[in-house]
């Protein structure tokens, strides 16, 4: 823009008010506001004696943690090493069970939210029936599946949780089902639109070959999105295992549990050992989920 | 066999209550008569007549943007014209309902300009796609998830005429650009097809390349008798291996005629005025021969 006007130069600007500098200095201004209406946040970053003491045996914990338990434990508790181990293990079952449910809702979803299957471009006839179909009945499904989406979307995975805590107690099914709804809508967000910007060439050359609409969808358009779907799942995955520790806060039996229960007591070593077994978790997850991808790409 | 080109028939044939009688399983018959299309509202085809009949080879040339793939979209129902008629075998494709509309793509291969093949899939996949066509959704499934041995035989026996026999279980986006051309052409051809459209086969590939594939789906044409229409911007190319040319300059017919020693001249002449760009006038009327 800038570049332009120095063709047909209009001479120095009285009061140079660009429109671009007007909207930088509305955002300035706005967080001006924003900082003073949070009365000072940055004063009370500074921790008292005690809160100063927490972090630095917090922090200093990090470089031993705990071999052992740092209390006696009752007579058969598993080795702490076994327990972190079992608690990683159940968080990635809880993760893999959410994922499940999620992959299946997204692809289900994440089909109805694209127009790819009525829109007269792809699936679109000349009959009646089909212009009607691609006129009020695709059109219909799609807005339905798009607001479940953003309902399921909109609601944390942790409020879901509460929610189902609420409802049917400490249960397995409700952490499953609070990582699979808000998941199940994320992905299948993102499934359509992966699927709705992935090239059209093989599925138009499909079609003009004879192929059905659905036919069309599913080996034309969906496999040049496939080894996107696939890494964006993994993606998803390695959060779903974040969300299930986390879910451990509300009593079910993943990391988070553990980690809960040795940061009431105080045993900050402990903690981190169960820290250290959730990160060790995420990398060996992001190591297998590159191995794949390396798979699907090259 | 050596199909003769014929003067452009005005008469329209597939409108006689006989006509389908004359269609050739396994020769696909074409028939455009003064078909016209626009797209939001920028024309790219206008008052197309054109016939073809079961086995002819023929090559549309003309400057890009001429209308040439256009004109292959209607032949095989990809594109509705938004004036005149189109007629498959005889039949006129606006009176079909979709299912008959799909019935006749499945019968013609079309070799797209960017290939349109699935990269990440195998060759054999990318080639038994060529079957959707005929399979419902469930049949679609099976073959291209567990083909049979009869299926891959098959696309094992296209692909070793197309040349690229040891290619069956290779990905399709590690083959060389001729090597995947030679794959959608095996698509096509795993169709069964009575009719071969490709447009403009030699644009991706170098020169000796474009001449081999062109060789060789005159040479398949020829031998199972399908119907065979290529758009072709060189018009050397297209005058050494087709009988019968059909000139397209800003959406119109400028000519259509024979390739033979008698006509040589006038085709000449007339091919001339094609890319030439004050050429408009000299060959304006359509059917000149």
């Amino acid at each position: 823009m800038s570049s332009l006007r120095t063709h047909t130069d209009p001479g120095p600007r009285p009061f140079p008010v660009t429109p671009r500098l007007a909207v930088a200095l509305s955002i300035g201004i706005a967080a001006v506001i924003a900082w003073l209406a949070l009365d000072a946040p940055l004063a009370k970053l500074v921790p008292g004696e005690g809160g100063l003491r927490v972090v630095r045996a917090f922090f200093a914990a990090a470089l031993h943690p705990a071999l052992e338990y740092e209390s006696p434990v009752p007579e058969g508790t598993p080795h702490i090493l076994a327990q972190a181990l079992a608690a990683a293990r159940r968080t990635v079952v809880f993760a893999a069970a959410g994922m499940s449910v999620a992959i299946l809702l997204g692809i289900v979803l994440g089909f109805f939210s694209t127009t790819a299957w009525w829109s007269g471009d792809l699936a679109g006839g000349t009959s009646p029936l089909r212009r009607a179909y691609a006129r009020s009945l695709g059109p219909t499904i799609w807005t339905a599946a798009r607001a479940s989406i953003v309902v399921m979307r909109s609601v944390h995975e942790l409020l879901w949780a509460v929610l189902f805590l609420a409802a049917f107690g400490l249960n397995t099914t409700g952490a499953v089902a609070a990582i699979a709804i808000p998941y199940g809508g994320t992905l299948a967000k993102i499934f359509s639109e992966m699927i709705e910007e992935s090239p059209r060439d093989a599925a138009h050359a499909l079609r003009a070959a004879g192929a059905g609409p659905l036919q069309v969808f599913v080996f034309g358009l969906v496999p040049r999105a496939g080894p996107d779907l696939a890494a964006y799942s993994f993606y998803r995955f390695e959060c779903a295992v974040r969300s299930a520790a986390v879910l451990g806060f509300f009593g079910f039996p993943t990391l988070g549990y553990a980690i809960a229960q040795s940061f009431e007591n105080l045993h900050y070593a402990e903690v981190w050992t169960y820290l250290y077994a959730l990160i060790l978790l995420v990398v060996l997850l992001e190591l297998w989920s590159g191995a794949l991808r390396r798979r699907f790409v090259a | 066999m050596k199909p003769s080109a014929r003067p452009l028939s005005t008469s329209v044939s597939c409108a006689d209550h006989d006509a389908w009688k004359r269609a050739r399983p396994g020769s696909a018959a074409f028939e455009l008569h003064g078909a016209g299309v626009v797209f939001s509202g920028r024309t790219a085809l206008t008052e197309a007549s054109l016939v073809v009949d079961p086995g002819e080879a023929l090559a549309l040339v003309g400057p890009s943007g001429a209308g040439k793939t256009t004109l292959l979209r209607l032949l095989n129902a990809s594109q509705v014209p938004t004036s005149g008629t189109v007629c498959v075998d005889y039949r006129r494709l606006d009176l079909l309902p979709p299912k008959g509309l799909r019935a006749v793509r499945a019968r013609i291969g079309f070799v797209h300009q960017d290939l349109a093949l699935v990269p990440n899939y195998r060759v054999l996949q990318n080639v038994i796609a060529g079957s959707l066509g005929r399979l419902g959704f469930a049949g679609g499934v099976r073959a291209m998830l567990f083909p049979t041995r009869v299926e891959i035989e098959r696309a094992a026996v296209i692909l070793e005429r197309v040349g690229i026999a040891a290619k069956l279980y290779q990905r399709t986006d590690s083959l060389s650009g001729g090597e995947r051309q030679r794959v959608a052409l095996a698509r096509a051809l795993y169709q069964e097809p009575s009719a071969l459209l490709l447009d403009e086969p030699v644009s991706s590939v170098d020169p000796a390349r474009a001449r081999d594939m062109v060789e060789l789906v005159t040479a398949i044409s020829r031998e199972r008798g399908i119907t065979l229409v290529v758009s072709i911007h060189d018009i050397g190319l297209a005058r050494d291996h087709f009988p019968r040319l059909v000139g397209l300059r800003a959406g119109r017919i400028v000519f259509d005629g024979p390739i033979d020693s008698a006509t040589a001249t006038i085709a000449t002449s007339d091919l001339s005025a094609l890319y030439s760009l004050e050429g408009l006038a000299r060959v304006e009327p359509a059917h000149a021969h």
